[in-house]
């Protein structure tokens, strides 16, 4: 029994030594303020998913950041430096990951991290300690309101259902939907609670409610239901890979009212997967590629050379996401995580490739997303 | 100067190795009468989920929330416990990976008290509420030369150390008692260990129970920690990882566990200099491992090296598994 304790004390203690051993680590302090020829210079801290079933929004997003950072650093004004760190897409090591951003590497901001539910842990933390951070990808509810110090520059789902919805109503004189979605992961599911707001808020009527899961291959029991009650419009907030799916039964089995899909449903990947089947898909976003804006179309050549593909929704978000940051600390005039918390607050009307961007009182991003139709297998601009 | 000492992102991956030592521990625990048990993640769920709900909705104090996660995890490891004393092997390990997707699937599904898929937010934080507490009293960290949001990392690692420390003196005693012997004699032999006069079902139960048990402290543990909780966080993919610390790190012996999860969650951080690479490192260890030393890194062998080295004789008929 002795031998026992005494064994496990030894390990005990040696775990201890080894931690604060750990703590002795580096730990200096500040990152100067005001470099040379006068620009401000800032660490600006990463976290993003990049290895995992999502790598590649975690590719997307650092190609984004990376080619901003470059375009920064040639014109001069402002003096970023990267500090990008993995988080596989779990809360808890995207916790970790933070603190280490936070007090290791003192950054004065930080981008990320790539999931909602990331958000949810992170966001107090960086809020608590004082640290400016500012979402990229995230599109759930509430995100902004954890707390002053947390921003996004994604639109949300709230913002952007409502505008195609709308949108849909207008074109095809919409009375009665049908909703469908997936209600076990948090980005569709926070997806069914704007549309359900959207529809009520716009006076739709409600014929009936479908759930699937995560990875079905077989709508067919939903959609049957649903053709029984001869919707005008369907809401489905899906994934793509689920929704491309769905719009392809659907259309085998004669249903052919447009859909309207969330920010999920908004790839390129639909077209691939459904073909023929994806026409009269309606999605609101903040990017599209043939936006006829010169800014747009720099970014999306430049991309392109730099990265060999087009940019993505991802990617244009963390590429506007660093220029935020950067235009905060232009207008903060130091390094400071507070007084780069309130340039961001202020900033009004940033014309970045997203669109113009201000922020509202809680830090939630503010401006008009772009409606899109899917014709003849393209994505094209709803006017 | 111990506020300059001490670093939150530290103290915040060991506070994560010492809620993943508790969750080797309820693997090592359940192996210990030779059950496989993959239902760790949803043992977990039911902690992290009863706590979550009780301190947010009704403002039950901590600790009443945290032994109320445990007990209830407590519960449902009897109910899952006593039907699954017919299965073995794979079979059982099949059984508590159902169990486990059931308590996620009904934890999605019942939106209108767990929110469904998009989790439970701002849940107290364990730092932060004794730190409240101690404020009332009239305590500053200030008086420690920290700040107060080095303490709060500061109190939970401290706290969860200790939790630790007890729980693995509770088990490496056990593993020697009267209890930790009818665990071994039934997974050498059930039906010896059953003519001899064991109870096989009691301590079948006992030790499934026991291992809910630690993986429902885990869980709440984790939740109050995080502050943030949803069905994601519990799937079975969780409770491979768990799996793996324990048998990475050796299931026969207590030590097994502690290192196996100490080691496994270090791994990834120390590696962040290649972040792209980290968890191929990760892999490739695994299947060495597997391949070269099937029974984990720390095994009795090893332990009675140890032993040996120091001097001792080993006594007669302790290490007779």
């Amino acid at each position: 029994m002795k031998l026992n304790f005494r064994m496990f004390a030894t390990i005990a203690s040696l775990f201890v030594l080894f931690m604060l051993a750990a703590c002795g680590g580096s730990n200096d302090t500040a990152s100067d303020a005001s470099g040379e020829s006068g620009a401000v210079s800032g660490k600006i801290g990463v976290v993003s998913f990049m290895t995992g079933s999502g790598a590649a929004y975690g590719e997307a997003i650092t190609n984004g950041l990376e080619l901003a950072e470059k375009e920064l650093d040639e014109a001069g004004e402002v003096d970023v430096e990267l500090v990008i760190e993995d988080s596989a897409g779990e809360p808890d090591q995207a916790l970790s990951v933070t603190q280490k951003l936070i007090n290791s590497e003192d950054v004065v901001g930080i981008i990320g991290p790539t999931l909602s539910t990331e958000m949810e842990v992170v966001g107090p933390v960086a809020d608590q300690n004082g640290v400016p951070i500012m979402g990229t990808s995230n599109t759930a509810e509430g995100i902004p309101q954890i707390g002053e110090y947390v921003f996004r520059d994604s639109i949300p789902e709230t913002q952007a259902i409502p505008a195609s919805v709308e949108k849909a109503i207008e074109e095809y004189d919409a009375k009665k939907v049908a909703i469908m979605y997936g209600n076990d992961d948090v980005f569709t599911k926070a997806g069914y609670d704007a549309m359900k707001d959207a529809a009520e808020d716009l006076g739709l009527e409600e014929l009936t409610t479908q759930t699937f899961q995560i990875g079905q291959s077989d709508y067919k029991a939903q959609l049957s239901k649903i053709k029984q009650m001869e919707p005008d419009l369907i809401l489905c907030s899906a994934l793509y890979n689920e929704g491309a799916v769905i719009m392809k039964q659907a259309r085998s089995m004669g249903i052919d009212v447009p859909f309207v899909g969330g920010n999920g449903f908004n790839s390129p990947e639909v077209i691939e997967i459904a073909g023929d089947a994806a026409d009269g898909l309606i999605v609101a976003t903040p990017w599209f590629t043939k936006k006829d804006d010169q800014k747009v179309q720099d970014f999306v050549s430049t991309y392109k050379d730099e990265f060999g593909k087009e940019p993505d929704q991802f990617a244009a978000q963390a590429y506007d996401g660093l220029y935020l940051m950067a235009e905060g600390l232009k207008n903060a005039g130091e390094a400071d995580r507070d007084e780069l918390r309130d340039a961001i607050a202020e900033i009004d009307g940033f014309e970045g490739v997203l669109g113009d961007i201000s922020f509202d009182e809680d830090g939630d991003v503010v401006m008009d997303p772009t409606v899109l139709i899917i014709e003849d297998g393209e994505f094209k601009e709803m006017k | 100067m111990l506020g300059e000492l001490i670093n939150p992102y530290y103290l915040q991956v060991a506070s994560f190795i010492l809620i993943n030592i508790i969750l080797g521990l309820s693997i090592y625990v359940t192996l210990a009468s030779g059950q496989l048990s993959l239902g760790s993640a949803g043992f977990m769920a039911v902690g992290a989920y009863t706590t979550a709900l009780l301190t947010t909705n009704f403002e039950v104090p901590l600790l009443v929330g945290i032994l109320a996660g445990v007990m209830l995890a407590g519960i449902f490891g009897i109910i899952v416990g006593i039907p699954s004393l017919r299965l073995r092997g794979v079979f059982l390990a099949i059984a508590t990976l159902g169990f486990g997707e059931i308590v996620r699937v009904f934890i999605v599904n019942t939106e209108s008290l767990t929110k469904g898929a998009i989790g439970i937010s701002g849940i107290p934080q364990l730092g932060r509420e004794i730190l409240d507490k101690l404020e009332v009293i009239g305590f500053d960290p200030e008086i420690l030369g920290l700040k107060a949001n080095q303490f709060t990392f500061l109190i939970v690692f401290i706290l969860l150390l200790i939790i630790v420390i007890v729980l693995v003196c509770f088990f490496s005693r056990q593993k020697n008692s009267r209890v930790g012997r009818a665990f071994s004699a039934i997974n050498m032999d059930e039906q010896a260990a059953a003519s001899m006069g064991i109870n096989v079902t009691y301590y079948k139960v006992l030790s499934f129970t026991q291992g809910a048990m630690l993986a429902g402290l885990a869980g709440a543990l984790y939740a109050h920690v995080l502050s943030y909780i949803s069905p994601a966080d519990f799937t079975y993919h969780k409770a491979v990882e768990i799996l793996t610390f324990s048998v990475f790190g050796g299931s026969e012996v207590v030590g097994g566990a502690i290192f196996g999860a100490t080691f496994l969650t270090l791994l990834p951080e120390t590696l962040r200099a290649i972040s792209e690479y980290r968890y191929m490192i990760y892999g490739i260890l695994l299947v060495v491992m597997m391949a070269y030393r099937p029974q984990g890194v720390i095994d009795e062998q090893m332990m009675r090296w140890f032993k040996r080295r120091k001097g001792r004789r080993q006594q007669h008929g302790t290490e007779n598994k």
